[in-house]
């Protein structure tokens, strides 16, 4: 058959236009096998976390670990309503493919009111009435502790997308079960101490929750700074404790040492607290840290009080469009406890918990099973390209995600929050700087 | 004045504002049990609920000076509440004090629960109003307003308390009937209204500290515990019943607190605990009480 130059031109264009198309997706772009699909996202329109039922018949089953009553109630929600959105949004599309038939996905929760005692409850009651398939969760290391040995126990999948613990999957504390998700303390002050090295600020406060968390984040900052900003001063630091009431001793003498920069691990109600009572004090010393991001916070100090604060995370949204425009149309029609700022777009935390979700059943699909050691295989060593089309590999022998981080300083004006300052421009940090090694006694690592 | 200067100051103002809202929450809780021999495990959370209708008036009206008049007040009205409906009746069971330990529990739980529901579960903020927004200088060193005016604050309701209790008719009638109630009723006064208005008086008193407090706090449902533990211990070393007595154990342990975060950081979160041990040990009344 003879092919005219126009036709074999016209071919050509063609074929380009295609390979441009399929390129604009970030996941096909950079030649992925598989990631995060925007365009796949259902119509959520008419999504209310609050009336959220399961399917009938034979499904995955999910099991969310979270505080859902006392005083940490409000994470609890954080977590049932990204759950919520995954689950209702892979079963408006059928549900998953898995040993050998499509599956919708069912979320039972398991409440662990913040205590061991309960959370080991809760995971029993998950495993063995409720046959979960997945165990999710949860807040604070030392509850995640008790679900891994439990998932081992008992053979569930555990995916952990909340505590940063670099020792949970190291040493006797690694179980092939759990999946670590959520970015170790290590990045964290890695990625803070990697930021300030391309700027100017050189004197730095630690001001941490006195907890194993908030020591363990400040020595991880301080080894970052050594390393990349030799030059650095820690002009001060000071632990204290959890839920504490008055900042201002502390701010004063912040205030006192000519500190650049308050680092803090502070998460709410203290991060909120460090942040008013600063502003009341006349102290704009920029904060930097991970848990800032509390709208409810930042409004109330307003533009000029959250202007130059610096928030880490493991992955920030700064588009508005595709998944977050959908999420953002159904927050619309929320009613209480949703309506609120916090869940007006998908912010660093509820994006983080949507994404491992997506991820999760992602890989469930792609090993065509339910079953723990198919699911087990399929995630060690994969690629999935993420949320922003950022790389995430499950690293196999500690099963922890090597990944790149993001800084961003709030801004005002910005695109997301008229009356307050927020995120604008990222500045990517490459994994190489800021991946906690493998465990060396880890014989799966060697 | 030097700024090493400054500093010690500051902190010693910070230690005055902070003691002074302590007082404000213990003092209330103090005066309940000094009147009425109860030891209301709920007065923290009456503090809270009141720092809830703050964000709510606040929300609704947009005045702070309004929401310092109603939020107290409904407080105290439900206060009121409690002790006719309630309270009364768990001490006329004849089970003593246990009675009425657990049923303020109880209702420490269900004011925590009712909150939840009412409010939902994230934290909420309050701004100080405008008027005491910004900083005021003393002597070079640059004071938050809001915190000056928490101490003036306590000030005026520990003088108008200070008035009502030892300066007035009702005063006198109050003190009387603590000390013997069976004599006050045969006088002709109603002494289960006492009570009732001493009960009210005393979560009026949280319901102030609750607005004062929510400038500075994130209100969240977790504040009662945040706020509640010290309190008790400024009564505990103060003495129970004795207001003076929390007067001044609310000053010490503020500036211990100031003090101690400035000089020996790692022990000051132990300090307020470690001298409420010291107290009990030599004196197990508290420092200016007479009631074990």
């Amino acid at each position: 058959m003879k092919i005219s130059k126009r036709l074999l031109l016209l071919g050509l264009i063609a074929a380009a236009l295609v390979m441009a198309s399929l390129g604009a997706h970030p996941a096909l772009a950079a030649g992925a096998a598989a990631g995060f699909d925007p365009k796949a996202v259902s119509d959520m329109t008419g999504f209310d976390p609050t009336k959220y039922e399961n399917p009938s018949g034979e499904v995955v089953k999910i099991g969310v670990l979270a505080p859902f009553s006392g005083d940490a109630a409000s994470v609890g929600q954080l977590y049932w309503a990204t759950s919520a959105w995954v689950a209702a949004d892979i079963n408006k599309r059928g549900g998953i493919m898995v040993d050998g038939k499509k599956k919708k996905i069912a979320l039972i929760k398991g409440d662990t009111m913040g205590k061991p005692a309960t959370t080991k409850q809760a995971v029993e009651k998950l495993c063995l009435q409720d046959k979960v398939d997945v165990l999710w969760g949860t807040s604070g290391s030392h509850l995640t502790a008790i679900i891994q040995a439990e998932a081992a126990k008992y053979n569930k999948l555990h995916l952990n997308s909340h505590s940063l613990s670099d020792n949970l999957m190291e040493g006797k504390s690694f179980t092939p079960y759990t999946f670590q998700y959520i970015w170790p303390t290590y990045s964290v002050g890695n990625t803070l101490a990697k930021y300030y090295a391309s700027r100017k600020e050189r004197k730095f406060y630690i001001l941490d929750q006195d907890y194993v968390f908030g020591h363990e984040l400040a020595e991880s900052f301080k080894a970052g700074l050594k390393q990349y900003v030799p030059d650095a001063q820690i002009v001060g630091e000071d632990y204290h404790p959890l839920f504490n009431k008055d900042f201002a001793p502390y701010l004063t003498k912040v205030k006192a040492s000519g500190a650049e920069v308050i680092f803090t691990g502070d998460w709410m109600p203290d991060s909120s607290n460090l942040i008013k009572q600063s502003r009341q004090m006349g102290i704009n010393t920029p904060i930097a840290g991970i848990f800032l991001d509390d709208i409810n916070a930042l409004i109330a100090v307003g533009p000029e009080g959250s202007k130059g604060m610096v928030f880490a995370s493991q992955m920030l949204i700064n588009y508005q469009d595709g998944i977050q425009a959908k999420w953002h149309e159904a927050w619309k029609t929320w009613p209480a406890p949703y309506n609120t700022a916090l869940y007006e777009w998908l912010g660093s935390t509820t994006g983080s918990y949507v994404e491992s979700l997506y991820w999760l059943l992602d890989v469930m699909q792609r090993a065509g099973a339910t079953a723990p050691d198919k699911v087990i295989k399929a995630w060690e060593g994969d690629e999935w390209l993420g949320l922003i089309g950022e790389k995430l590999t499950m690293r196999a022998c500690d099963h922890r995600v090597v990944r790149d981080t993001y800084v961003t300083e709030f801004v005002s004006p910005n695109k997301w929050y008229q009356d307050c300052a927020y995120l604008d421009q990222l500045v990517t940090i490459p994994a190489e700087f800021v991946t906690l090694a493998p465990p060396k006694d880890s014989e799966r690592c060697k | 004045m030097s700024p090493e200067l400054q500093m010690y100051l500051a902190q010693g103002i910070h230690g005055l504002a902070y003691g002074m809202l302590l007082f404000l929450v213990a003092s209330g809780l103090t005066l309940i049990f000094g009147m009425m021999g109860i030891l209301n495990i709920a007065h923290a959370s009456f503090f809270m609920l009141s720092a809830y209708l703050c964000v709510t008036v606040l929300n609704a009206t947009g005045s702070y000076w309004l929401s310092l008049f109603l939020a107290p007040l409904g407080v105290a009205l439900l206060g009121v509440l409690v002790e006719r409906f309630m309270l009364r009746r768990a001490q006329a069971s004849g089970l003593g004090h246990i009675a009425e330990l657990l049923l303020t529990l109880g209702i420490a739980l269900v004011m925590a629960e009712a909150i939840k529901l009412t409010w939902g579960t994230e934290g909420l903020q309050v701004m100080a109003p405008r008027s005491l927004a910004g900083l005021v200088n003393i002597g070079g060193l640059e004071y938050p307003i809001y915190r000056l005016f928490i101490i003036g604050l306590s000030l005026v309701v520990l003088a108008v308390l200070s008035l009502v209790l030892y300066r007035t008719r009702l005063g006198t009638i109050v003190r009387a009937a603590v000390s013997d109630p069976d004599m006050v009723s045969v006088l002709g006064v109603n002494t289960r209204r006492v009570f009732m208005l001493v009960f009210g008086l005393g979560t009026w008193m949280a319901g102030v500290a609750g607005v004062a407090a929510a400038p500075i706090l994130t209100v969240f449902p977790g504040l009662a515990d945040q706020m509640g533990m010290d309190a008790f211990v400024v009564v505990v070393v103060g003495g129970f019943g004795s207001l003076f007595g929390a007067l001044v154990a609310a000053l010490f342990l503020g500036e211990l607190n100031a003090y101690g975060i400035q000089f020996i950081p790692k022990l000051s979160p132990v300090l307020m605990f470690a001298f409420m041990a010291l107290v009990l040990a030599f004196k197990p009344t508290g420092l200016f009480g007479d009631r074990e």
